[in-house]
């Protein structure tokens, strides 16, 4: 089930420095937010929240619409390495997802 | 209009006619052009590489680098496994057809929609209001190209996952299509 536009889930760890804050708290968590488009289409959107959260279908329509009448939906809250890993499946399949430090 | 995507046994049948594998050859070439360019500036690179980390510039840039490597290296092997799947189609009805795996027909998928935001950024998108016709002739023509990729896309998505086709059959009435 290797993403093909995208890193598959079991690529190795990018090694990186930790910041400072996150030497504090490690497991501090991060959204994923993902952002309206005028491009991706509904049902491509849908499938693309399936296949990278496993998420079960009414669940994933229930984020694009949110994405769709909202600007952008939450649809994830973990670690920082979680989340970045989130962010680059999701510009793989060529959604404009984003993270920042949960508030 | 026959469908250019359906369920054969365990595969994906694609039947593409002469035009359409021209245009996707084409469209291909060009977007491999553009990402080996690599112009920061570019409304296409910028589309396909964006923003990673919304309210820390800093973190953003960083994060960013680590990943562009990563989506040029898979965009550009996507780009060149479509070829390879269209080097091993046969020729059908004067066209294209190609017998696509799973994972296969979700490159296929992520390979048009990399064409299509390519195109959306390349036009501008995001400033054209869809319910006028542009007056160029040259973003028409994309637009054209855009939406029948998406037509594409509709029927692959409706076969590689059948579920999703609910958004279709009782969406918000509010879709692009």
């Amino acid at each position: 089930m290797a993403p093909l536009l995208s890193a598959a889930p079991a690529a190795p760890v990018r090694e990186r420095d930790a910041e400072t804050e996150d030497r504090v708290r490690p497991d501090a968590p991060w959204d994923v937010l993902v952002w309206d488009d005028p491009v991706n289409l509904m049902s491509y959107v849908v499938f693309v929240f399936r296949r990278v959260f496993g998420f079960p279908e009414p669940v994933a329509r229930k984020l694009m619409l949110e994405v769709h009448h909202q600007g952008r939906a939450l649809v994830a809250s973990e670690p920082r390495e979680q989340a970045e890993l989130y962010v680059q499946q999701l510009h793989g399949y060529g959604l404009h997802a984003t993270m920042q430090r949960t508030s | 209009m026959s469908r250019s995507f359906r369920r054969h046994g365990q595969s994906i049948r694609m039947q593409l006619a002469a035009g359409e594998v021209a245009l996707l050859r084409s469209m291909r070439d060009g977007l491999r052009a553009v990402l080996e360019d690599g112009a920061p500036d570019d409304p296409v690179i910028a589309r396909l590489f964006p923003t990673a980390v919304s309210d820390d510039p800093e973190a953003d840039t960083e994060l960013r680098r680590l990943l562009r490597d990563e989506l040029l290296t898979a965009r550009l092997a996507a780009l060149d496994d479509l070829h390879e799947l269209f080097e091993q189609g046969q020729e059908s009805r004067g066209g294209l057809r190609v017998d696509l795996d799973a994972e296969q027909a979700v490159l296929v998928l992520g390979v048009f929609n990399d064409l299509r935001l390519a195109i959306g950024a390349r036009v501008g998108v995001e400033h054209i209001e869809r319910e006028q016709l542009p007056t160029d002739e040259a973003t028409t023509q994309r637009l054209a190209v855009m939406d029948h990729l998406g037509w594409l896309q509709e029927q692959l998505l409706a076969v590689l996952d059948p579920p999703s086709v609910q958004v279709h059959l009782d969406g918000d009435g509010q879709e692009r299509r």
